[in-house]
């Protein structure tokens, strides 16, 4: 079903071979772009929302004003708003400014210099014929396209010349840089540069989001994949690159081979380097996502369970207004029992007697049932992925015995040092540490601090 | 309502502690040996993150930061507290 020999310029295909690659993917986007791509659209949408209301001038209001009233019934005051308005943009600066810095070479150089604003002497065809072919002037046939047409890369080259402009001129208006003269020409640039843009916007998402032919653009910004008889009627130059690339691939693949197992077994060899290329393909299926996210015996890469975990973490503060935590919850339980077992200890203990008071349970507590949580959705979690399995933790070179002995003992430790510091790494460090309780910050160094220096003398537990 | 609202906050935290592979005592103490920085990495993202959301919250009116529960500093207890439970850390593995 593949092309013996590459195409110089496309042909017609047989249905066949249309259907083929309508089948196949090949890959489009890095992962990372994607997550730029949807970042920056999140940025510009709250950006324009927020920046279109803020102009409230009556003189240069571009809003009607039933939308600056909804606006500012949301953010209350208009500070606020122009502070979300700011601390967006400047987060959006700084994603901007790691991307640019340490990928520099793979993204601004490559992706973006070389490929989304690089036009050369097709494209300026391409868009004289296509503004002519819907104007209905011409019928002569488009000139073949790179990764991005000419389209694509006339917004993308707008759109690099403009984002400078918007930062610097935000930064300006935002912290009153360089004087009177300079913030009322930064406000004339910000609205042009972001009129500039806008103006591209409205193009840019139609042609993504409504433009029937361009659908499997707008899934490749999710999926990272379009299917290949795509790739071949728009972007063909772009097909031609990744199929020279597959070839040379195939061919180094054959060679080893042939250099592996000198005669005989060819075919069969053929065969099954047919089949590995095709697999990746054509397991690849709308299903197989979910699979390999949640079901996977991996463990997710650490920024994306992070991510999860903060997201977490910053519901807890807007619900229950205070932090995650696991020995509060413990000590709770402990209490629980003790006033049970001894209610009049637990009365006469000046630490006991905090969580027991009178008329309110111990185990009345967010702590409490959030712990029983903690155990299902760890359960959960492990169960999904083929995890759950009973098994001692430990490096080779102890025995079992000594494990359990030396986890006693750290356990002893822990659990004596967490409540000394009022809080355990969850509810002190994590929890503490997001609200800048500068506690907390000491106590996640003493953390690290004794557990390096600890290392070394339980090596022998670990490695 | 407060207790699903609770249980459910606790899956979550149960859930992605797992999913980062937090359930492992090697795993976990592999930083100290400097072969796995997942539990820095993780540990890190949730704070910037949940960091942010609250700084942008509170700066938008949408979260009182008086009804927050901020932990009270007391230094050396804690540093005390903190260098006890990092040497269990080691030795428990958790």
């Amino acid at each position: 079903m593949d092309f013996q020999t590459i195409p110089a310029t496309p042909e017609s295909l047989t249905i066949e071979r249309a259907e083929a690659m309508a089948q196949r993917q090949i890959k489009k986007h890095h992962v990372a772009i994607i997550l730029l791509h949807w970042f920056n659209a999140t940025v510009w949408l709250t950006e324009l929302a927020t920046g279109a209301a803020l102009i409230s001038s009556p003189h240069f209001r571009i809003a009607p004003l039933w939308y600056i009233d909804i606006v500012q019934g949301f953010f209350g005051p208009r500070a606020h708003m122009l502070w979300f308005h700011v601390a967006i943009g400047i987060t959006w600066i700084c994603v901007f400014a790691v991307y640019g810095t340490f990928g520099f070479r793979t993204y601004l150089a490559r992706e973006v210099v070389e490929r989304e604003i690089a036009l050369d002497w097709d494209d300026f065809v391409w868009l004289i014929v296509r503004t002519l072919r819907i104007l209905g002037k011409s019928d002569d046939p488009l000139p073949t396209q790179g990764i991005y047409n000419a389209g694509q890369k006339l917004f993308a080259l707008m759109v690099y010349a403009m984002i400078p402009i918007v930062m610097v001129t935000g930064l300006v208006m935002a912290f009153h840089l360089g004087g009177t003269a300079a913030v009322s020409w930064a406000v004339v640039l910000h609205f042009l540069a972001v009129g500039m843009v806008f103006s591209g916007l409205m193009i840019h998402v139609y042609m993504g989001a409504v433009f029937p032919e361009e659908k499997p653009a707008f899934f490749s910004m999710v999926t990272g994949m379009v299917n290949e008889l795509y790739a071949y009627r728009h972007h063909f130059k772009w097909w031609k690159e990744v199929k020279m690339q597959e070839l040379e691939w195939k061919r180094e693949l054959e060679g080893a081979g042939g250099r592996a197992g000198p005669g005989g077994g060819s075919a069969a060899a053929t065969a099954t380097r047919e089949l590995t290329l095709d697999t990746p393909t054509s397991t690849r299926g709308r299903g197989g996502i979910l699979r390999r996210i949640f079901r996977q015996p991996e463990y997710w890469p650490p920024y994306v369970a992070g991510a999860g975990l903060g997201i977490t973490l910053l519901m807890t503060f807007i619900l229950m207004g205070q932090g995650l935590g696991a020995s509060g919850g413990f000590t709770r339980y402990l209490v629980a029992l003790l006033s049970w077992v001894a209610p009049d200890y637990v009365a006469r203990n000046p630490y006991w007697s905090e969580y027991a008071q009178p008329g309110q349970s111990p185990l009345m507590n967010f702590l409490v049932f959030e712990l029983i949580g903690v155990v299902a959705g760890g359960f959960v979690s492990g169960w999904l992925a083929h995890r759950l399995r009973i098994s001692v933790d430990k490096g080779p070179h102890i025995s079992v015995r000594s494990r359990y002995g030396l986890a006693l003992a750290g356990g002893v430790l822990t659990g004596y040092g967490a409540r000394l510091a009022r809080g355990c790494t969850s509810g002190l460090a994590l929890s503490g540490g997001a609200v800048l309780s500068a506690g907390a910050w000491a106590f996640m160094m003493a953390v690290f601090a004794a557990g390096f220096i600890g290392a070394y003398f339980a090596r022998r537990s670990w490695i | 309502m407060y207790v699903v609202v609770s249980l459910s906050l606790g899956f979550f935290f149960g859930f992605f502690l797992e999913r980062a592979g937090f359930s492992s005592a090697k795993k976990l103490t592999a930083q100290f040996y400097f072969k796995d920085f997942s539990v820095l990495k993780v540990m890190f993202t949730a704070i910037v993150i949940a960091m942010l959301g609250v700084a942008y919250m509170a700066t938008a009116g949408w979260l009182d930061m008086g009804q927050v529960y901020v932990p009270l500093t007391f230094l050396w207890p804690q540093v005390a507290g903190g260098l006890l439970l990092g040497a269990g850390f080691i030795l428990g593995g958790y």
